[in-house]
C-alpha cells in the first residue's frame, strides 16, 4: 500500500461508517438534523470519497510497479536495466532522467490536456486484453502510433545539452524539424535502440548497488 | 422523510453505498490493474447507484 492512499482509505472508511449508521438506523432521518446528516452521509461525502479514491487510483496507476504488474511487461521492465547507454529507456532510468518509480508513465503518457486520461484509457484496453483477449508476445507489442517527439521535448526542449549537442546540428534545421515532429528522435538512426525486448536475453544487465528496484 | 417505505429505501441506498465504499477501500489496498478495474467497474457504480436511489427516494416520496 502506498502512503499516498492512506488518506483516501481512511476517508472512505469514515464515510462507510456514516453510511452504515444511516442504513442501520434510517429512523434517524425523522428529525431535521437527521435529514441533513443523511444527505451529507449518503450524497455529499460518498461523492467526495469517490473523487478522492479516483485520484488515488490514477496516481497509483502511473507507478512503474503498476505497469510491470502484468507478466507480459516483465521484459520491458528488464530492458530498463540493460547495461548499455545506447538503450534509451535504460539510460533514462539508470541516470534518473525519469523518476524510477514512474518511469513507464513519464515517457508513455501524452503531454496534452487529456493525455494522462488517454494513457489510462489505453491501459484499460490492455487489462481487457490481458484477461479476456490473446496476449501478444512481448516482442510483438508495438506503440499505437509512432512515438511523438513532443513527449521527448517535454523535458529536453530548452536544455543546453540537447540544444548544443553536435549530433543535433548535423543539418541546420534539425532541431526545428524535431520540434515539429517531422524528424523522429527514434526512427532516424539516432536514438533507435529503445526497449528491444526480442534481444533482451543476451543483454548484460546493470545491478543497482543500494536501490531495491 | 418519515414514512416506513422511505426509510426502507434509505436503508437500501445506504447499503449500496456502503458496499461500494468497501469495494473502493479494498481496491485502494492493492496496487494492480485489477484493483483499478474493481474500483471503476464495481465500486463506483455501486456508490453511484446508492446515491441516485437515495435522491430518487427523496423526490418520489409523497408525505401523508
Amino acid at each position: 500500500m502506498q502512503n499516498a492512499a492512506i488518506i483516501p482509505i481512511l476517508f472512505t472508511a469514515i464515510v462507510a461508517v456514516l453510511g452504515l449508521l444511516i442504513a442501520m438506523r434510517p429512523e434517524l432521518t425523522i428529525a431535521r438534523g437527521g435529514k441533513i446528516f443523511a444527505f451529507v452521509a449518503l450524497c455529499i461525502l460518498p461523492v467526495l470519497s469517490v473523487w478522492a479514491g479516483f485520484n488515488a487510483q490514477i496516481e497509483r496507476s502511473t507507478s512503474t510497479q503498476f505497469c510491470l504488474s502484468c507478466h507480459v511487461m516483465n521484459d520491458f521492465g528488464q530492458s530498463l536495466y540493460v547495461d548499455d547507454k545506447s538503450y534509451l529507456p535504460a539510460a533514462h532510468f539508470q541516470n534518473n532522467f525519469v523518476p524510477r518509480d514512474h518511469a513507464c508513465f513519464t515517457c508513455h503518457t501524452d503531454y496534452t490536456m487529456f493525455g494522462d486520461y488517454k494513457a489510462k484509457w489505453r491501459g484499460v484496453h490492455h487489462v481487457i486484453v490481458q484477461y479476456f483477449g490473446t496476449i501478444p508476445k512481448p516482442a510483438d507489442i508495438k506503440l499505437y502510433t509512432p512515438y511523438n517527439n513532443r513527449e521527448c521535448l517535454h523535458c529536453h526542449a530548452g536544455s543546453r545539452v540537447y540544444e548544443e549537442a553536435a549530433p543535433h546540428h548535423k543539418t541546420p534545421d534539425m532541431l526545428s524539424r524535431a520540434a515539429s515532429n517531422q524528424l523522429s528522435c527514434m526512427n532516424s538512426d539516432c536514438h533507435e535502440f529503445v526497449h528491444d525486448v526480442a534481444d533482451i536475453g543476451g543483454a548484460t544487465m546493470w545491478k543497482p548497488k543500494a536501490d531495491g528496484q | 422523510m418519515t414514512g416506513p417505505v422511505l426509510q426502507r429505501k434509505i436503508r437500501w441506498s445506504g447499503r449500496l453505498i456502503v458496499i461500494g465504499l468497501v469495494v473502493q477501500m479494498l481496491s485502494l489496498l492493492w496496487t494492480h490493474p485489477l484493483a483499478f478495474l474493481c474500483f471503476a467497474l464495481v465500486g463506483c457504480p455501486l456508490v453511484g447507484a446508492g446515491i441516485l436511489f437515495f435522491l430518487y427516494s427523496l423526490v418520489s416520496h409523497e408525505p401523508a
